[in-house]
Formats: C-alpha cells, structure tokens, sequence
C-alpha cells in the first residue's frame, strides 16, 4: 500500500534502478567502442596509397595489402551472392510452410563455431567436388556459415506479420505466391537488406574457415579465376601475427585497421537503413 | 435506413442446413439463410456464437484454417461454392471482406489498392491510376489522402486505415462485401463515418455484416439474423425483429440480460 499511497518513492527507487542501467549500458557501449578504435587507431598511419595497391614484398617489411582487400572483397560477393537469395527463400519457406522442426535445426546450425564448417567446407568443396583452396571453396563454406543466420532472421521477421495481413490477401483472392512475394516479401524488405549487411560484416571478418579452404600466405599474383587461392584481410593478419613477428606487426596493425574500416562502414549502412525502416 | 421489404427480390447468397467445425467443436449448426441483392443483412449475436464462423465461410478464408470443415451448402447464384469444381481465388474476388481490426499492408495508401487490382489483371498505370481514386472516394477517403498517396498506409489513423480497407475492397469491384465487426475497434467518430459509408455501399453491393452491437444492427441492416451459441435463433426484417423478437434468448440479448 505504501507504494499506492507515496508515489514519489516508488518512482524514487524506479528512477535509481533506471541510473544504474543507463550508467552499465553507456559504459559497456563505451568500452565496444575503445576496442574499436585501439585497433583501428594504430594502423592508421601506414594508411598511404602504396599500402592499399601494392603486393606485400621483403618478407612483410615493406608493400601493401592490396591482394588480400581483393581476396576478402571476392570471396565476401561468392559468400552473400549464395547466402542471401538462398537464405530468403529457406526463410519464406519455413515461415509459411509451418516447418517448425526444420527450422529448429537451422537455429542449431546457426550455433555451429565457425571453425566446424571450415573443416566441413575442406571436406566437401576443396577435397571432395574438387576445388582445392580457393576463393570459390571459401565462399561457399562462407555462405553455408551465414545461411542459418539469414533463413533465421527472415524466419522471425516473416512470423512477426501478422496472421490478419495474409487473410486480408488471401480475403482479395490472392494466391500464396501472390501473399508472400508481393505481400509479405515487400513487407519485410528492409529488414532483408539490415540482415544483408549484417551477414557482410560477419563474412568479412571470419578467419578460421579461410585458412582451411581459401586463403593463402602469401600470393604473388592476383587470383586468376575463383578457383585460385587468395590472400584476405583476415587470415593476412593472423598469418602476419602468428608467423612473422615484430618485423610485420607495422603491418598487421594496418591490415587490422582496414578490416575494421570495413566492418565499420558496412555496420553504419545497416543501422542508417533501420534506422530509416522505423 | 429502414426495411424496404417490397424489394427483397433477388437472392444473391443461400445459406442451407450448414454447420462448420473447428476439429470436433461445431461452431455453426445446421444454419439457413438467404441473402437478397443491395441489402444490408446483419449477423447479430453475443461472442462465441458463431457469427464470424458463418461469415468466414462465405468467401472460404476459414479454409486456411487446418482443422475446419463444413457440411452443407452455401449457395452463391445457385452454386455451391464448397462444391470440388469451385476456383476459390475468384470466389473470394467476387466476395470481398473487411476485417475486425483494420488490416492496411506495410506499404503506401495507393499500392494498398494498387495491389488487389494487380491480382485482377490490371496493370495499365492509368488505369491503376483511375481506380485507386475511385475507390477512395467511394470509400470517403479520397479528400483526407490525395496528396499523401505515397505515405505509408500504416501510419493512417485508426478510422483511416479501416476506410482505406474498404476501399482496397470494392477497387476490385466484388458483388458482396462482407464487414467482420468493422467498427469495433474504432472511436465512436470513426465508427459513425464506418456505418454511413456501408449504408452508401449497399446500393452498389450486398452487404453483410457481423456485429455484437444492437444499436449497429438497427442503424444500418435492413434483415437481422440472430444466433446463439452456433444456431440462427432468429431471423426477420430488422425493424420487425427489434420491435418484436420472437423467441426468449432474443429478447433477453435485446434487453441487455444475455451477451
């Protein structure tokens, strides 16, 4: 009854709680944004036009990056050309064919360490149908990482429309092609492209399954096909990290500040367009 | 409106011996009625008696249900439309509805309506063009949206949108339109401008509509039909049924004692 009676103080001990929140959400937002720019600040002054054209030369000592911007840049487009238009349909397909135990396992798959499908893209794409390490291998084993991701997102983005929208086109004599693609689909466009993007930065940051099936040490020439191996931005700077030392940390720290420029520029693109969709 | 009793002449609709199922529950039983052409027939009745059953197995959108099932005949000009041979898609164009909460799709005023008329084969811009205005003003909407046509249709008001999906309706020209409870989630300003408008329809389309609220019922339909847990109790011009109901359930639903 206190509370009835004295408004003040329950508001009083709401508005406390509400402090501490903001205070922990603001700081674990400030701390994201620190470790943002630890890694890109560093590397920011290799930042010339040699570093973004040139090939890598005297054993990482000197050159530029260009082939791995190029290689993350391909196998990035094979990854989203796959996984999105798949990951749209399987999404629809799901949602409006009432697959729920299916969509249980993509939500399982979607939980899978990256590092899983890279043996398994090595097994399949590389080994088995044949590509060896390749920008192609790389991509599909991308894609097949992102799917779950994408089908999921959609999934839920489609189920939160409500039942009384797809009566009230059926209630016009539509057809369920007609309701999902020129209904439902237009519906959910943005979130479509906000899930794209997010997919983007996700693929153009993973490491482990390049190693197993895409990415080499170091490339002499630029990929001739996407058959051939290719250096990326990630596997660059783990392979920089992991094999050549002090001597290439001037480069690591420049490889580092361009992949987070990129996950950076994608992630702004995706928030603006949510931020529009609202 | 009043009973204009002398020109209830054509039959548009004949509902016989039907009942309609949700798994074991029968929801409707065994109910007869005929639905005469320009006339607003009112399906009147407490929740749960299964008003909206019938009305939603007159243009078949309850078949999206998985586990409902019909016995009976719903005749539309003298065909059964649960026959094997019926094509519902063109059922459900001649037989347009409104739904109980306003249903505008996520996209803007004019491609709401632009959408049913693609689904009929129209797709001649001008021709778009025409009919999305057309349909507006017959809907009363046309002088509160004509120059926002592009503003999303969700962000109409409550009133709006409801009008808005009345148009979507009757752009595509059906005969009948069936209103599932339009109004009840409307402001009474709203529900007034609602209730005109069906009244205006009714010279260029059948109506029926579902309503739980007596004084609707009597404002605008022409022949009430009452129904009590799945049976048509009652059934007679509406002037006649409110001045002299003749069965006990309707009387105490008209006095306020059950519903």
């Amino acid at each position: 009854m206190n509370e009835l009676t004295n408004p003040s103080k329950a508001s009083k001990k709401d508005t406390r709680a509400n402090k501490v929140l903001r205070v922990l959400s603001y700081s674990i937002s400030a701390m994201i944004m620190i470790l943002f720019l630890l890694a890109l600040i560093p590397g920011l002054k290799y930042w010339n036009i040699e570093f973004f054209t040139q090939f890598p030369t005297d054993g990482m000592k000197a050159g530029g990056i260009f082939p791995a911007i190029l290689g993350s840049f391909l196998v990035t487009i094979v990854a989203l050309a796959i996984s999105i238009p798949l990951g749209i349909l399987l999404g629809v397909v799901l949602s409006e064919y009432n697959l729920e135990y299916i969509k249980f396992v993509v939500t399982i798959l979607s939980g899978i360490p990256s590092v899983v499908y890279g043996l398994f893209g090595l097994g399949l794409f590389c080994i088995t149908m044949g590509m060896r390490t390749s920008i192609l291998a790389g991509g599909l084993t991308l894609s097949l990482m992102v799917l779950p991701v994408i089908s999921s997102s959609v999934y839920e983005t489609m189920r939160a429309i409500p039942r009384e929208l797809r009566e009230a086109a059926y209630a016009l004599g539509a057809r369920k092609s007609e309701v999902i693609f020129e209904m439902l689909l237009p519906a959910v466009k943005k979130t479509i492209i906000t899930v794209s993007l997010v997919s983007a930065g996700r693929v153009i940051g993973e490491t482990a399954p390049l190693i197993l099936t895409a990415a080499v040490f170091y490339a002499t020439d630029l990929p001739r096909s996407l058959l051939s191996p290719a250096m990326t931005l990630p596997t660059h700077l783990y392979f920089l990290a992991a094999a050549y030392g002090e001597k290439a940390r001037w480069m690591a720290e420049g490889t580092a500040s361009v992949l987070i420029l990129f996950v950076i520029l994608v992630y702004t693109i995706a928030f603006v367009f949510r931020r529009e969709g609202k | 409106m009043n009973q204009r009793n002398s020109d209830f002449t054509e039959v548009v609709i004949e509902i016989k011996d039907f009942s309609a199922y949700y798994g074991p529950k029968k929801a409707v039983k065994n109910a007869n009625l005929k639905v005469y052409k320009n006339k607003i027939t009112a399906i009147m009745g407490p929740s749960g008696c299964g008003k909206s059953t019938l009305l939603r197995s007159i243009n078949r959108i309850n078949d999206l249900l998985p586990e409902f099932k019909v016995d009976g005949e719903i005749l539309f000009h003298g065909k059964n439309i649960y026959d094997k041979d019926i094509d519902i898609y063109t059922l459900r164009r001649r037989i347009g509805m409104v739904f109980q909460k306003p249903t505008p799709f996520p996209m803007s005023i004019y491609d709401n309506i632009a959408y049913g008329l693609k689904l009929i084969g129209v797709n001649d811009k001008k021709e778009i063009k025409e009919k999305v205005k057309w349909a507006l003003e017959k809907a009363a909407l046309w002088g509160e949206v004509k120059d926002e046509l592009e503003k999303n249709a969700t962000r109409l008001s409550g009133g709006q949108q409801q009008r808005l999906c009345i148009a979507r309706a009757i752009a595509i020209e059906p005969e009948v339109i069936l209103f599932d409870e339009p109004t009840s989630a409307l402001d009474p300003v709203a529900t007034q401008k609602i209730e005109s408008l069906i009244e205006e329809l009714a010279s260029d389309f059948t109506i029926i509509i579902v309503t739980h609220n007596i004084g609707q019922a009597s404002r605008i339909s022409d022949y009430t039909v009452f129904m009590y847990q799945g049976e048509i109790i009652e059934q007679n011009f509406t002037a006649e049924i409110l001045r002299n109901p003749q069965h006990e359930i309707t009387q105490q639903f008209l006095s306020g004692r059950i519903g």
